[in-house]
């Protein structure tokens, strides 16, 4: 089988909640069906790498410090990621790596950093601080073709609004906007969300959509994963969802 | 509010605070007529009445010491609280960890006269870091020690950096002595907040045998704060702890005020400025901890004798390292409300020698910070020997998950949601057996092993 090429954009600076525990994730799976996972790293000033040889791009979320530490040098890197993007590659991007991939996210004192414009979207830090958005969250997704429910925990000021295809219906928590119904971005090579935890810890039918997309990709018949026992998964998810949306 | 209306006439301002010292003593006498914990009501209700201003009406006449930082705030206080009270000194402390300005204007309600004069020789205040700026602007610090800054909480307290400006903020005013601990570049920093205090001291400790070349765990502050250079380590002790210097500016060249050296954790014993220490707890953490009393005791010339004993005794039974016998297993007990504290543990742990089994407890409740992705930064797949893993609390999923995704085998971890069924589960077997539990945790957790004890035997 195919090995699995990983870019994991900004490590250190942006992991927000254990995001960089997705890629751990990604890994595992990998790993219990015996495919190879190379995951390269890419920080601030690195040389510009061929993105288009990867096969997923990640990138987590910061404050809006580390936010302002890498905008200036992701704009490097913005032709190669739409080409990369064009040609196929999967992005998956939490928070802030989400905000930078539209047209710009302004912050809470009106400076505005541009972002990629990859996607249509943009990003304005809420005016009033009780429109922060934070705490556990639950969205129903349908990227797989069935409905997966995704448990995280959202924790943003920005609201991100022209979204034409949401990652996933918010059932639980804010999502794009304050009190909002639509949460993330999403294409078939896409998935941009707010969820942190990592979001991918409890929703493996995710990671496997993902890594499927992967190692399928330009094949001609596209090759099963080999199923694994996700009981813990299963079960974790299963407490939260009760606890989240058995309250109301 | 009445602070408000009144005018700034100093007679009326004077008369104001006393009525407010007045309404707060019959807060505390009520409470405790109703049998309830006065540790922070009267507080929030003074902070209140007062325009925000919770400590202001109190006028402390003695040295205060306070000690902040994420992780070691409580022992590093009580210790320091011991150096003073064994050296016959009457001191005031804020012992049940009430360390916010709420907390600690309840504290002074019950020890001060109806003029809110508190009389003591020294006042040792465990004080939240984001607190630090509001009550010291109200009262006269002498004293300021600085642990560490790690992530903890943070839905709770904003962004990391955030506090540490916070506390930045208050140093750059402040003239008085500033203990820093000087192999955290998060606390040195704060040696340079203000270039005219002549008062900065940092503590510093030697490698000890399971330090690395290469940081063991995800970890803050790797840039230079002053310069944005990547910061070079000469060795790391744990987490972001160790010696550090910034190649660009200089950062991290000081001094030592203090130093630990010849540390040696399977006696356990360190030396610090000659003199030789037996600690209980044997962690690097706590050599660190103990490394700022002594520069505490050092500062305030306590006699040789007291700070010996008080850094050979200090040993707590409230869950930090502390030893159990369940049946006949040897079992240890700590707090890891993060992940710097669990990886510390893990370490303990893995420095252990011989087999072990790991019950891990986990809770979401609000003071825990409700998310748990925390567990994410803790370094799982250093486990050495570790036999089996049972995994509990409200959490115990996700820490399950957690687990089993760094590498360890999942067949070898078994998930007891219920405390009381994850203790037996734990006992099952005969070996060494370590637990984890984060904040909520810790207080259930013990119970339960001691509930175990009673009714199967061993020794608390």
């Amino acid at each position: 089988m195919k090995t699995l090429k990983i870019l994991h954009m900004y490590s250190e600076l942006l992991d927000l909640y254990g995001d960089n525990g997705n890629m751990e994730i990604i890994e595992y799976r990998c790993r219990m069906r015996g495919i190879t996972c190379e995951i390269d790293g890419y920080t601030v000033g690195s040389d510009i790498p061929d993105f288009s040889s990867y096969d997923l791009v990640y990138i987590g979320g910061g404050a809006d410090l580390e936010l302002n530490t890498i905008s200036a040098d992701l704009l490097r890197c913005r032709d190669g990621l739409k080409k990369a993007y064009d040609e196929g590659v999967f992005l998956f991007l939490v928070c802030g790596g989400y905000q930078l991939m539209g047209k710009y996210y302004r912050d809470a004192g009106g400076k505005e950093i541009t972002g990629l414009g990859l996607f249509n979207y943009y990003t304005s830090a809420a005016e009033n601080r009780k429109k922060q958005c934070i705490g556990d969250i639950v969205v129903r997704t349908e990227i797989t073709g069935k409905p997966v429910d995704v448990v995280g925990f959202e924790s943003h000021g920005g609201q991100t609004m022209g979204v034409k295809a949401p990652f996933g219906k918010v059932l639980c928590g804010n999502g794009n906007v304050f009190q909002g119904g639509a949460e993330g971005y999403s294409e078939k090579n896409v998935i941009a969300t707010y969820l942190h935890g990592p979001c991918l810890a409890k929703a493996p039918e995710i990671s496997d959509y993902i890594i499927s997309y992967c190692v399928n990709r330009g094949a001609e018949a596209p090759a099963e994963l080999a199923p694994l026992d996700d009981t813990f998964e299963h079960e974790c998810r299963k407490v939260m969802l009760n606890k989240l949306l058995n309250k109301k | 509010m009445w602070y408000h209306i009144c005018d700034t006439k100093k007679t009326k301002v004077k008369y104001v605070k006393r009525l407010l010292i007045i309404i707060g003593k019959i807060i505390v006498k009520l409470l405790r007529l109703m049998k309830r914990n006065a540790g922070n009501l009267p507080g929030i209700v003074l902070w209140h009445l007062s325009g925000h201003k919770a400590v202001s009406m109190f006028k402390v006449e003695c040295p205060i010491i306070a000690v902040t930082g994420t992780n070691g705030k409580t022992s590093v206080t009580s210790c320091i609280a011991k150096l003073f009270e064994d050296s016959g000194k009457k001191i005031i402390i804020n012992k049940e960890g009430n360390n916010l300005d709420t907390g600690i204007c309840s504290l002074l309600l019950r020890h001060c006269d109806m003029k809110g004069r508190v009389k003591a020789d020294y006042l040792i205040l465990e004080t939240d870091e984001s607190y630090v700026p509001v009550v010291y602007s109200q009262l006269k610090l002498d004293t300021l020690v600085v642990l560490n800054f790690f992530r903890d909480q943070l839905d709770r307290n904003g962004a990391m950096e955030t506090l540490i400006q916070k506390v930045n903020g208050f140093c750059k005013t402040f003239d008085g002595n500033l203990i820093l601990n000087g192999d955290d570049p998060n606390t040195a920093r704060l040696g340079r907040a203000n270039p005219k205090n002549k008062n900065v001291k940092y503590f510093h400790a030697k490698p000890y045998a399971y330090a690395t070349e290469t940081a063991f765990e995800a970890s803050e502050g790797r840039f230079c704060p002053f310069c944005g250079e990547e910061l070079k380590y000469e060795y790391y002790q744990y987490s972001h702890i160790g010696k550090f210097r910034c190649a660009k500016c200089g950062f991290g060249d000081y001094e030592p005020y203090i130093t630990a050296e010849n540390i040696d954790l399977s006696k356990p014993v360190f030396t610090a400025d000659g003199n030789e220490y037996s600690p209980v707890i044997n962690s690097i953490y706590n050599v660190y901890n103990m490394t700022a009393v002594a520069a505490a005791a050092k500062l305030y010339n306590i006699n040789q004798k007291v700070t010996d004993k008080v850094i050979s005794e200090y040993a707590v039974n409230n869950g930090r390292m502390e030893k159990f016998m369940l049946g006949d297993c040897d079992t240890t007990l700590n707090l890891a409300k993060n992940p710097v504290g669990a990886n510390v543990t893990l370490r303990v742990m893995n420095e252990m020698g011989g087999e072990k089994e790991l019950l891990f407890v986990l809770n979401d409740n609000p003071a825990d910070g409700v998310d748990v992705s925390w567990i994410w930064d803790i370094n799982f797949s250093a486990f050495e020997n570790v036999t089996r893993v049972v995994t509990s609390g409200a959490r115990a999923y996700d820490i399950a998950v957690r687990i089993k995704t760094a590498g360890y085998p999942a067949e070898k971890i078994i998930v007891c949601p219920d405390l009381e069924k994850s203790v037996e589960t734990l006992a099952e077997t005969s070996g060494k057996k370590f637990v984890i539990a984060n904040y909520t945790a810790v207080q259930p957790t013990r119970e339960a092993l001691n509930r175990y004890i009673e009714k199967k035997g061993g020794k608390a």
